[in-house]
């Protein structure tokens, strides 16, 4: 049975692409396994019924944005992180407002695959939401949690998980209400000395795969080249070493400085758990305190390491053509 | 096929013996997750109601990041002397792709002494997977949860002790003043893992597969398949059978290393020139498909996939090599051709 909110998104996408007012629409099906479900692409109002939407939509369909074809009518479904995204982009001039169509739907939070497999070696057979509660079927037999037990660290620490800048809402509510800004989260982190601090980040950062999900997984990652695949000059060590593994995580961090929107698919994108969210959620506590802005949530204000004055150089077309590929 | 038996207490004994003259690699918990590591003590392995572990054994003998040589005005070789090692309880999709990759890595003119080096040294036994996960399906693409042309020696769990199957003298020579197993347990054997392999997928129609992808070559298939892809190395990296690198020089440390590469990257097939003949995401995932199930068909008659599931079971987008796999069959390529 589809939940009323899957029939109202389905309903809004059949009407747009009837209408032929988009050309595509970028949402959630579900997956082969029973803990993911896929991103998908619905181009035939016939296939709607395929979108749905609940806690184990763990990418962040932003990033599809980014690969879809220039000039194309998209209609994406967003939650509020999501959301944000465009509306940083579109402020970047990645994209033009005009081509998007966003379906808002106040979100329900996104599960965590870590919290929900704590035994990584008791396989997940089933998941099954009902509001609050999530029940999950193991192989050694099944488990009810609360929603927020089981939530993802960015949707637990989230402050704007309503949609924002959408073309329409979906009249159903989320399971969390906007609240201001607010990271206190941090506070044990940056209270640790630096010894500690570094620790806690070497922890994390060492068991890097050098896979870039984290990267592909980021709608705000948009470098046509990453420093990383620069070669000439290198500007950081390719292998797996400690310091190759570092210098990915650190500019990795630095380069979402006030453009990161805090949705965590980094996190749920990554083969080896590591976290990461807590570097580039201090870098944007930074910038809330220096400047108050926080990505994606402004229609105008354009991020602090975008104001350069009257200078500001738009992207060139041939810019855009060579990033579509 | 020698067939021994042992007590797992016993096994422990056994594996304190080994670590005084070998490296014996095995399932350890790192405190973040399952990994092959060098054991110190016999209580360390996981060896009962283990899947995989997620980050591969083939790290073992082609490690990520690799130092091939070092120079500072000349060369320098790097330490060619490897401690035999002993790898024990890899699963049997493991072992089978280190058989894969020695077709890839070694010829007889011109084999790769990094890995022949490492490979050589290495005595592997294989632990048979009495329940294996929902994502594996090594019986579909030619392999075995009890494989036994994989490894030195097959381990398989009997409750309190394991049934073990030696296949070559390397592997003899550690199990030898063992006794052979019984009829009667052997039995028990047959019976169990017989059942476990009726349980598992079927098995793909290698050939009828084969060339439905080399039909597929230039059709939106790709497109279609490949749209949610994000150009991670996940399914590559975590990949058994995978094995392509990437050599850099790192200058500050004067050292020439080959790192994992991947040919879901967009700077894999990158030229020099700016161009790239696999342009798109769709050119880059029928390169992962098609070398697993028509390039190495065509090679050695084998699927070079061998079924871990690891590529499922990670992917951040979920795209699964078995649906692939499965749609490619049912479709018609020769109408879909421009």
């Amino acid at each position: 049975m589809a939940s009323t909110r899957n029939i109202k998104i389905q309903t809004e996408a059949k009407r747009l692409l009837q209408e032929k007012a988009v050309d595509v629409v970028i949402g959630f099906k579900k997956g082969t396994l029973p803990y993911k479900m896929q991103p998908c692409f619905i181009h035939d109002a016939k296939e709607v019924e395929q979108l749905e939407l609940n806690g184990l939509c763990s990418n962040n369909l932003a990033v599809y944005l980014n690969h879809r074809p220039k000039g194309e009518k998209t209609a994406i479904v967003v939650r509020g992180c999501e959301s944000r995204v465009v509306q940083a982009l579109v402020l970047e001039n990645r994209h033009a407002r005009e081509n998007l169509y966003l379906i808002g739907v106040p979100c329900i939070g996104i599960l965590d695959l870590q919290k929900l497999q704590a035994d990584e070696q008791d396989p997940i057979l089933a998941v099954e939401e009902e509001g609050d509660q999530v029940r999950v079927t193991y192989r050694s037999g099944e488990k009810t949690f609360k929603r927020i037990e089981i939530l993802h660290d960015a949707c637990l620490h989230c402050n704007h998980p309503q949609p924002m800048h959408a073309d329409m809402v979906i009249d159903e509510p989320g399971y969390f209400e906007d609240q201001p800004y607010e990271k206190s989260y941090l506070d044990s982190f940056r209270k640790l000395s630096i010894e500690k601090r570094n620790a806690r980040f070497k922890e994390e950062a060492e068991r890097c795969i050098r896979c870039y999900a984290c990267r592909e997984a980021c709608p705000m990652c948009t470098c046509e080249e990453c420093f990383v695949n620069h070669s000439r000059p290198q500007w950081t060590d390719s292998t797996t070493n400690p310091a190759g593994q570092q210098a990915w995580h650190i500019i990795r961090a630095f380069h979402q400085a006030g453009r990161c929107v805090s949705c965590g698919a980094c996190e749920r994108a990554c083969p080896m758990n590591i976290k990461m969210t807590y570097l580039t959620d201090l870098l944007n506590q930074d910038i809330f305190t220096e400047y108050g802005f926080e990505p994606g949530v402004d229609e105008a204000l354009l991020p602090p390491f975008l104001t350069l004055g009257d200078d500001q150089v738009k992207f060139t077309d041939q810019q855009e053509d060579n990033h579509a590929g | 096929m020698q067939a021994k038996w042992i007590s797992k207490k016993d096994l422990q004994k056994l594996v304190a013996k080994w670590v005084k003259k070998y490296a014996v690699y095995a399932p350890v918990y790192n405190g973040k997750e399952l990994a092959f590591q060098i054991v110190e003590k016999p209580a360390q392995i996981v060896l009962d109601d283990y899947l995989n572990t997620r980050y591969p054994a083939k790290s073992l003998i082609l490690p990520q990041s690799e130092v091939l040589m070092k120079y500072d005005g000349i060369l320098h070789g790097v330490e060619n002397a490897e401690k035999e090692k002993i790898i024990l309880g890899i699963r049997s999709c493991d072992a089978r792709a280190m058989r894969l990759l020695d077709h890839a890595l070694i010829d007889d003119q011109n084999p790769d002494e990094y890995w022949k080096r490492k490979r050589d040294s290495a005595i592997i036994f294989t632990l048979g997977c009495n329940e294996p996960e929902e994502t594996c399906f090594c019986t579909a693409v030619g392999g075995s949860p009890f494989g036994t042309n994989e490894s030195d020696g097959l381990l398989i769990d009997m409750g309190d002790a394991y049934c073990i199957y030696l296949m070559t003298e390397k592997g003899k020579v550690l199990f030898k003043d063992l006794p052979d197993a019984d009829e009667a347990q052997l039995k028990n054997v047959k019976k169990m893992t017989k059942q476990v392999e009726k349980d598992m997928p079927a098995l793909l129609p290698k050939q009828e597969l084969h060339d439905a992808l080399m039909a597929s070559f230039e059709t939106d298939f790709w497109k279609d398949v490949s749209q949610s892809c994000l150009g991670c190395g996940v399914c590559t990296f975590l990949c058994p059978s995978c094995f392509c690198f990437d050599i850099v020089d790192e200058t500050v440390r004067k050292e020439r290393v080959r790192n994992w590469d991947t040919c879901m990257f967009r700077t894999y097939s990158l030229e020099a020139s700016g161009h790239n003949p696999r342009p798109t995401k769709a050119e880059r995932t029928r390169q992962r498909v098609m070398h697993k199930f028509a390039y190495w068909v065509d090679l050695i008659d084998e699927i070079g996939c061998t079924g871990c599931g690891r590529c499922v079971k990670y992917c951040p987008v979920n795209i699964d090599i078995r649906e692939i796999a499965a749609t490619a069959l049912q479709q018609d390529f020769e109408g879909m051709k421009k």
